[in-house]
């Protein structure tokens, strides 16, 4: 029956003819384990065909959605975590084969005559799936890929006379990156790259068949031949399997976090290209100013152009590696550069390394002793939890950066401390009652001193005289405070906070670490380093800031969205506690625009994180990963032991 | 008929002749049509779908009494946005330099060199770009790195000490200051 159905299908297509000519081949050299790259690029190229589909089953390409719909992908669509996980450490995986099948290629001679397309064909190869990487990267529209599609887009940008062009093209058709840029991306990811590949990936397999493998360089080891069925293809498939079972290692072992959605005005977030273009973004480091065009078009080009005339330059016959000693020379020195250039910039840290050494530090004069005690004090006594100093500080009190120009007089000074009451009946700041005499003195040298250096590019405003220093934020008794340097524009927040909705960020899946900085600039002040200071809130019926670490049990939840939901409340609306005149109370940091959506969801991360919950936990795994790990791994470990078996048993022979 | 025209005895064989029109044609009409719908096609993907719109209204940023002489604040404000299709209300942020209680300056955050956002390093005293290591004083100016010009100022007006900023957008690294939105 079957060889009827067979026979019906080869009159009316060439199958079997298909079949004998894909598979058909004599090996010089016999088949070889060097020789299972290529199928295992295949393998892997299969496998992020089949998990980008399902994903465009689960996957919006829109600005406000991209990141949500992601996030849900991984953590409420069964075994969603695998897939996504699965594309992105393919990504990876599959540049990395590429490599190694390029270094294989290079040492066997295999890109000389008659197989110069065959080469030139897997050098279009790498470069579309390098193409793939840089598009596909964005697309979830988390920190990570916004900045680099931002980064990236803007490159091509210094290119004299046509970089704008392609700039603005690259990011879809206006200026700006946005909701254009993510469709073309998602575009060129999904449909045209793909397409592409796959053509090629046929023009290369075809190119192959076409001259075989090159074999072994030794004469006498080509004579003798293995057919490429099944011998070479059971060895493609130990690889592919090898394969395979580290890309689900990586997958449960080592995940790709949750960046965080996209924040166009968090710089706090350096931007790194993928690990894959690092060798470009270092090089393009040492190409500065009027050099800069050189480099962005210079250096990916030296690198396509060595590749692309690789088998016209080297036209030699000779195969042997050992007998090619300026073409091994030119090879490894090629790929030393780009593994240092990688290395190097995977290790920089742009952020702390600035071009020129700060003017101002070897100008300023040594500081007093009795300065440094006060800064101590400042620190140690509390102050700075609700002041800012030079950038470090909470935002409950005016900023004293700048104190000492102000000209107050150290008497002002001792009875603000001592008695702020006496400067404004309605200021927030406690009395300092119990600090000796010699610390007052330290505290008022130390804010004297401060601003005094400062650069001044227009005669300082002066105060009048017998204004309070606070009374430019602390000016009302229900005492809103916070420094001026953040947008305020929405009246206070009501009483009524508990009634009121969550905000944006309650639903977003943030990121922990960045959170936590943000937590230190914001929440530190009140909350406590980690959260686990008991701030007193004099006023206040509980007498301190709650905790955050632990956190209110009422607010508590295990479900990460829940808990995400209790606490969004409170940071997008504020809260007053309930006592008879609260010195603090928590500031509406959504409402009034301190912090972005994306900012307060990362801080959600983070507390959830303090109390033990992550925000990004798999809602609906499917199976949870290590459990999928332990069940697969050990079963195709044993089948294929099992196989080995009875391959044994078999009688040896042809 | 056009081919009823063809000159056949000058080839001698009326069949290769009229073989080398119907090949020429179908070319032709395969060319034509190409071209026809591809310029359309490949306009649709590279040319310019936004354009360059003045902007009449400036946005509220904050109150001067807010902002400390001589000490650079970020300040988030509202602007209305339009993305493609999508309009929205959106959180721009400035850096704003207070000189006196009328007179400010304003820098757009944005690094002129890749686009990134810088920081104010107060130790320093500094504009420092966390991406590529430009560094820039108070005033803009570039002090180091790649940054081809000085820090970007914003169109701004104080009106009863509130602080009004037009938010706009400049080509990232070119030495001129070309705006783009």
């Amino acid at each position: 029956m079957l060889s009827r159905i067979w026979s019906w299908i080869n009159r009316r297509w060439p199958l079997s003819d298909v079949i004998r000519w894909s598979l058909d081949e004599e090996i010089q050299g016999g088949s070889s384990f060097l020789y299972t790259f290529g199928s295992a690029i295949l393998t892997v190229f299969l496998l992020q065909v089949i998990t980008g589909i399902i994903q465009l089953f689960f996957y919006v390409p829109h600005i406000e959605n991209a990141y949500d719909s992601v996030s849900f992908l991984r953590t409420q669509v069964p075994f969603g975590w695998l897939i996504n996980q699965i594309h992105r450490h393919g990504a990876d995986l599959m540049v990395l084969l590429i490599a190694l099948h390029l270094t294989r290629v290079f040492i066997f001679g295999a890109y000389k005559r008659p197989r110069e397309l065959t080469w030139l064909v897997g050098v279009a190869l790498l470069i579309i799936v390098m193409a793939l990487t840089f598009t596909g990267g964005p697309l979830p529209w988390d920190q990570k890929g916004y900045w680099e599609a931002e980064v990236g887009s803007n490159i091509p940008g210094s290119i004299p006379v046509i970089g704008t062009e392609i700039s603005r093209i690259m990011r879809g058709g206006g200026s700006n990156i946005g909701q254009l840029t993510l469709s073309r991306l998602f575009a060129v990811h999904v449909g045209i790259l793909p397409a592409l590949l796959a053509i090629l990936i046929i023009t290369h397999l075809i190119a192959f068949r076409r001259f075989g493998s090159v074999g072994p360089w030794n004469e006498s080891m080509r004579k003798t031949t293995e057919p490429f069925w099944p011998d070479q293809v059971f060895k493609d498939a130990i690889t592919a399997m090898v394969v395979v079972l580290v890309l689900v290692s990586l997958c449960v072992f080592a995940p790709k976090p949750f960046y965080g959605p996209a924040d166009p005005l968090d710089s706090s977030f350096t931007p790194k290209p993928e690990w894959n273009f690092l060798f470009l973004y270092q090089a393009l480091k040492y190409f500065q100013g009027v050099f800069e065009p050189i480099g962005v078009v210079g250096v990916p080009a030296f690198f396509v152009t060595f590749l692309v005339l690789l088998p016209f330059i080297d036209r030699r016959p000779e195969c042997n590696p050992v007998k090619r000693p300026v073409a091994m020379a030119c090879g490894f020195i090629f790929a030393a550069i780009i593994t240092t250039l990688t290395l190097i910039g995977y290790y920089s840290n742009p952020g702390t390394a600035p071009a020129v050494p700060p003017p101002k530090k070897e100008a300023k004069a040594p500081v007093p002793e009795n300065v440094k005690m006060g800064e101590q004090l400042f620190r140690s006594e509390g102050c700075i939890s609700c002041h800012m100093v030079n950038g470090e500080g909470g935002s409950v009190g005016p900023d004293l950066s700048d104190e000492g120009k102000r000209g107050r007089t150290s008497e002002w000074l001792t009875t603000q401390i001592r008695n702020p009451k006496a400067h404004d009946p309605n200021a927030i700041m406690p009395a300092f009652t119990s600090l000796s005499d010699q610390k007052v003195s330290y505290l008022i040298d130390f804010l004297m001193s401060l601003g005094a250096g400062d650069y001044r590019p227009k005669p300082e405003k002066q105060e009048p005289a017998g204004v309070n220093p606070s009374a430019r934020t602390s000016n009302t008794s229900s005492s809103r405070t916070s420094v001026g340097t953040e947008a305020q524009e929405h009246p206070p927040s009501s009483e009524n906070e508990l009634h009121k909705q969550p905000g944006e960020a309650a639903y977003v899946i943030g990121n922990a670490d960045h959170g936590k900085d943000i937590f230190e600039l914001k929440c530190f002040s009140c909350h406590g380093p980690r959260g686990t200071d008991k701030v007193p809130n004099p006023g206040s019926d509980d007498g301190f800031v709650p905790a955050l670490n632990p956190i209110d049990q009422d607010l508590f939840n295990k479900d990460p969205q829940i808990f995400a939901k209790n606490i969004d409340t409170f940071i997008q609306h504020g809260s007053v506690p309930s006592g008879p005149n609260p010195q603090f109370q928590m500031l509406a940091f959504g409402d009034d625009h301190t912090l972005t959506q994306q900012q307060i969801a990362n801080v959600e991360a983070y507390i959830l994180h303090l109390n033990g919950v992550n925000r990004a936990e798999l809602i609906n795994p499917g199976m949870k990963p290590v459990r999928f790990f332990v069940i697969v791994v050990p079963a195709v470990i044993i089948i294929l032991l099992l196989l080995g078996g009875i391959y044994k048993c078999l009688p040896q022979g042809k | 008929m056009i081919n009823e025209k063809s000159p056949l005895e000058k080839t001698g064989n009326p069949t290769t002749t009229r073989r080398k029109f119907l090949k020429v044609f179908t070319i032709s009409i395969g060319s034509i049509v190409s071209i026809a719908l591809g310029i359309p096609f490949i306009g649709a993907l590279v040319g310019r779908s936004s354009s360059l719109k003045e902007k009449a209204s400036m946005d509220k940023v904050t109150s001067v009494s807010h902002l400390s002489v001589g000490r650079p604040a970020r300040v988030n404000f509202l602007s209305q946005e339009e993305d493609a299709y999508i309009y929205k209300t959106v959180v721009h942020s400035v850096w704003a330099v207070e000189h006196s209680s009328d007179d400010v300056t304003v820098f757009s955050p944005i690094c002129p060199h890749a686009g990134c956002y810088y920081n104010w390093d107060s130790e320093a005293d500094q504009f420092q770009c966390p991406c590529h290591g430009s560094v820039f004083s108070i005033t803009g100016k570039v002090l180091g790195g790649p940054a081809p010009r000085p820090l970007d100022i914003l169109p701004h007006d104080i009106k009863n000490g509130e602080l009004y900023v037009r938010w706009e957008r400049f080509k990232s690294g070119v030495p001129e200051k070309i705006r783009i939105s």
